[in-house]
């Protein structure tokens, strides 16, 4: 395959910018463990501070429209017996995750857990090590997929889009993400990869893998000149910030389709302005993002037939009511619907008046209704 | 219209023992053999301590027939270096029901020493053999008896008397009786074994019949102080009781017999002159001072009768009522009740009504109690509104309780005398505990003597943790009066408190290794039963007992926390040793370096601290 000049100088910049970010995280990571090496070598027990990622510090910053941890941090200092071990842990994943970056290879979260055992650094469970990695996030205050861990579950993406690898193996390797009917899921060889061009004008995030099927065959992504993205539920973070790239590298909008009951509303606001669970990163949402239905309004509207929502789903309303997110414009207004209906819809509702009633009846009023928004 | 006619027969206390053997623990072979042993040892312990002996106790269990199966007839013989019993005793001793030195007023193990009789009884009933007893006074003579005991009667029979020279004193008791070893050995090693824990200063040995020996080798030399005969609390008395002190206390009318009358004579120095009843009352005048009690009262008797000897010679007094202040007496030649009056003028007059009517109740209650004094009992007198000088012959039967009832509820009197009570003593009790279990630590504590219903009690109590104590306790070692207790513990107060106790609060958690010790010495341990198992529940004992539980377990909780700071140290230490590298080895490849940084410094450090910490601890132990 022949490149242009320019071409090349083009994939040079781009694996210089990947380098520098690598380099980056490299020498973070090198500061923190020289602080450390100098403590132990001066006779001192080493330590360090957490943002503390408890509820009392988790505040929503109106500016930034999204959850942030306050000020508070802990101290975790490997004098205190109780906190040596999850020290030592920490320690290992930064350890662990220097390696990882250096050598450009990707872990899982499960693989962190099995890799651990190998250093005699006992995890009770996944979950324990698990936990570790937020503790290193919240120290570096850099998501875990900057570290090449990600989590096992995978959302996909189908749209005309050209991408350009720059993982290990493949680095200059171009693709077009329209060429594989079932779609592409979204690992870290794609969220690392550089977002070249695109004919589309909008991303739709649709919740439900059966309706992403349906888009890709009524060629939505023609019909509407658009990338279309299976969340597979709550979002995943990899999707998150492919979500966001998209929007800030390829200036895209981004509309979301969720079923219409109280979690698909919250899937739709974490994509927009992220969880109180990832509250001590940035990187992760995208604040004009536009949930555009299922709103409650309408299950009226539509007609759609319904099912009763369960008491954990009131009691879920109740408690987003709560959330400073929830007090203004659509958020509430749907919030109070669904108190009212106490019914709630999926998306394959639409299929009671035809297999296409949602793509040639739905979504063209909804993207027009987005516009307006 | 039964015309059955009902007999009433009086039964000897050996025929009411016999038919009721149960109640002492003789119910079946495990249990009385377990009982003999207990009986004849704890009176051997007796007579030494009594005489301050210390006591070389051997006990001996051999089967008759040892290829029988249980039960089976078994010799029993329990051989001490006491003080013997003198041989014109011995009959009675061994060989009666209720005959028995030990009714004073003091701790004893046995009460009456009715205990051994019964295994004497139970072992004649079952094998029909004799028992021997062997008994040396003085070291030199040993008188060999063997006594059967007639059951109806309540009498001895001597089977065989011999005697021959020996060389030390004490005595020894050898019964045959059914028992089951096989079922009973754990019980009596027990016994042995506990005994000897609170018998510091006996040497016990015990042949058991499997030819096994066990030896427990005195590690105390001294003896606990013997315990001193008293007199009652008046908190401890009952109308009874009282009944009995004061005919006791009561002056009788002497009878005027012959050898009265020549007494009489004597004291006045007229035993031959035959003197007019005038000149035998000046006589008596002037020997006023140096004359008897007995003496008086015949003279004042003579003073209202206006006889002289040989006419007092032919009556008999009868009665003295001194209500109507009439004498009356049986005239034998004239064969009739004659009476004269009294003058309450005569001097003579208040001699006799101080014999019939008995002490003032302020003397009556000083002279027979302890812990009264004047004060007190004209206090006492007041409160329970009888006149100080009330004479006691003179109460009523109603009085009587009333006087019985204010004596015990009258609060002002001192707490009863312990003097009667041989608690062991702390030092001796934590030295046995550590010599038995050889602990970490151990705490005791004798408490002050307190009393239940005018008995005084006193509690030693003992803890010890860890050691070659095994899992599983608390296990509690219970003694009474130093006899160890080992049935039916769950009902036993000393088991309550334990159970009450949350030991998780004294930082005592999981299966810990710990004992306790308790002691209960009074002059009347409130059994619940007969068989001498189980204390009853009585509200000042269980008081006593948790003050002192809750003392020891302070202590304890004290080396706890010590114990698990140390341990806490040691564990820290171990994180670090194992932590601390790793941390080393990451940030060593983090920092990108090639040496691993000097972090052995502070494992130095805490590897100090921690044995510091371990050093302190072993200091407190040894404080």
């Amino acid at each position: 395959m022949k490149t242009s000049k320019k071409e090349q100088t083009r994939i040079k910049e781009r694996s210089k910018k990947a380098d520098e970010k690598q380099k980056n995280i490299l020498e973070m990571l090198k500061s923190h463990g020289a602080t450390i090496y100098d403590d132990l070598d001066n006779g001192q027990f080493p330590k360090f501070s957490i943002p503390s990622r408890s509820v009392s510090n988790i505040v929503y910053d109106k500016k930034l429209r999204q959850y942030i941890l306050g000020n508070n941090a802990a101290v975790r200092s490997s004098r205190n017996s109780a906190q040596l071990r999850s020290f030592t842990q920490l320690m290992w994943l930064a350890f662990f995750a220097n390696r990882l970056t250096h050598e450009k290879k990707s872990s899982t979260l499960r693989d962190v857990y099995y890799s651990s055992q190998a250093f005699a650094i006992e995890f009770e469970d996944q979950s324990e090590s698990d936990n570790i990695i937020v503790d290193l996030e919240a120290v570096t205050s850099k998501p875990r997929e900057d570290f090449h861990i990600f989590p096992e579950e995978r959302s996909s993406i189908f749209g005309d889009l050209n991408i350009e690898y720059t993982i290990p193996g493949y680095e200059g390797k171009t693709m077009n993400l329209s060429n594989h009917p079932d779609g592409y899921s979204i690992g870290p060889s794609l969220t690392t990869a550089e977002l070249v061009d695109t004919s589309a004008e909008i991303v739709i995030a649709i919740e439900k893998g059966g309706l992403f099927t349906r888009f890709v065959e009524e060629q939505i992504d023609k019909k509407f000149k658009s990338i279309i993205i299976n969340t597979g539920g709550q979002a995943p973070r990899s999707t998150r910030t492919l979500l966001k790239r998209l929007h800030e590298e390829m200036k895209l909008p981004v509309i979301v389709l969720t079923d219409g009951d109280v979690y698909g509303e919250h899937i739709a606001m974490v994509i927009k302005s992220g969880s109180a669970n990832a509250a001590h990163l940035r990187e992760l949402t995208v604040p004009d993002a536009k949930w555009v239905g299922v709103w409650a309004t309408d299950i009226e509207k539509y007609k759609l037939p319904t099912i009763p929502m369960t008491e954990s789903d009131i009691k879920r309303c109740y408690d987003l009511q709560k959330d400073p997110r929830y007090q203004d414009g659509i958020w509430k207004k749907e919030l109070d619907v669904f108190l009212r209906l106490k019914r709630k819809a999926e998306l394959e509702a639409f299929s009671k008046y035809g297999l296409t009633n949602i793509t040639d009846k739905y979504l063209p009023q909804k993207l027009e209704l987005a516009k307006s928004l | 219209m039964s015309s059955i006619k009902e007999k009433f027969n009086q039964i000897s206390p050996s025929e009411f023992f016999y038919s009721n053997r149960d109640l002492a623990g003789f119910s079946n072979p495990t249990r009385s053999l377990y009982t003999a042993v207990r009986e004849f040892v704890e009176n051997a312990l007796d007579a030494c301590d009594q005489k301050g002996i210390l006591p070389d106790v051997h006990l001996t269990i051999k089967a008759v027939e040892p290829e029988k199966p249980d039960p089976k007839p078994y010799i029993l013989t329990v051989k001490d270096n006491g003080p013997g019993i003198d041989a014109e005793h011995i009959p009675l001793a061994f060989g009666t029901v209720l005959y028995g030195s030990k009714f004073g007023l003091k701790q004893a193990r046995g009460m009456f020493g009715l205990g051994a009789t019964m295994a004497i009884l139970y072992g004649q009933i079952t094998t029909n053999k004799p028992v021997i007893v062997k008994s040396s006074v003085d070291g030199e003579i040993q008188n060999q008896f063997e006594i059967l005991l007639d059951i109806q009667k309540n009498k001895p029979v001597i089977v065989k008397h011999t005697t021959k020279e020996i060389s030390k004193k004490g005595l020894s008791v050898s019964i045959c009786l059914e028992g089951d070893y096989s079922k009973a050995g754990n019980k009596i090693r027990d016994y042995v074994y506990e005994t000897s824990l609170i018998t510091p200063y006996a040497s016990i040995t015990f042949d058991d019949p499997k030819g096994q020996k066990f030896t427990h080798t005195r590690f105390v030399k001294d003896i606990p102080p013997p315990p001193t005969i008293i007199k009652p609390h008046p908190h401890g008395i009952d109308v009874e009781r009282i009944r009995r002190m004061i005919v006791e206390s009561q002056f009788e009318i002497p009878t005027i017999d012959d050898a009265m009358i020549e007494k009489v004579r004597k004291d006045l120095g007229l035993s031959l002159k035959n003197l007019s009843f005038t000149s035998i009352m000046d006589k008596a005048k002037k020997k006023w001072k140096t004359l008897s009690r007995q003496v008086r009262v015949v003279i004042a008797l003579m003073s209202f009768l206006k006889m002289d000897f040989e006419k007092l010679n032919k009556i008999k007094i009868e009665d003295l009522d001194i209500a109507n202040k009439k004498l009356f007496y049986w005239d034998f030649g004239d064969s009739q009740s004659k009476s004269v009056d009294m003058d309450p003028e005569s001097q003579y007059y208040k001699q006799l009504t101080n014999t019939v009517q008995g002490e003032p109740l302020t003397t009556f209650l000083t002279k027979r109690f302890q812990r009264i004094g004047p004060t007190t009992a004209v206090k006492f007198a007041e409160f329970a509104k009888f006149k100080p000088e009330r004479r006691m012959g003179t109460l009523s039967n109603q009085e009587l309780v009333q006087l019985s009832d204010s004596l015990q509820k009258f609060e002002d009197f001192m707490a009863p005398d312990s003097s009667c009570l041989a608690p062991l003593g702390e030092e001796p009790l934590e030295k046995g505990i550590k010599k038995f279990f050889n602990p970490d630590f151990t705490a005791v504590v004798q408490r002050p003597a307190s009393a239940y219903s005018g008995f005084p009690f006193i509690i030693e109590m003992g803890i010890a943790y860890g050691g070659e104590i095994k899992s599983g306790g608390p296990h509690v070692y219970r003694y009474a009066n130093r006899i160890p207790l080992l049935y039916d513990e769950g009902s036993d107060v000393v088991l309550k408190v334990v159970n009450d106790t949350d030991w998780g609060r004294y930082k005592v958690k999981g299966d810990p290794p710990f004992i306790i010790v308790s002691h209960i010495c009074s002059t009347r341990i409130p059994y619940k039963t007969a068989g001498k198992e189980n204390v009853a529940d009585r509200q000042e004992i269980e008081r006593e007992l948790r003050l002192g539980l809750q003392f020891l377990s302070r202590k304890l909780a004290a080396y706890m926390s010590k114990r698990g700071q140390a341990d806490m140290a040691k564990k820290r230490a171990n994180l670090y040793a194992k932590y601390i590298p790793l941390i080393a080895e990451f940030c060593t490849e983090l920092a990108g370096k090639k040496k691993e940084p000097n972090y052995k410094k502070i494992l130095e450090e805490n590897a100090v601290e921690s044995k510091k910490s371990v050093e302190e601890e072993k200091e407190i132990e040894n404080k």
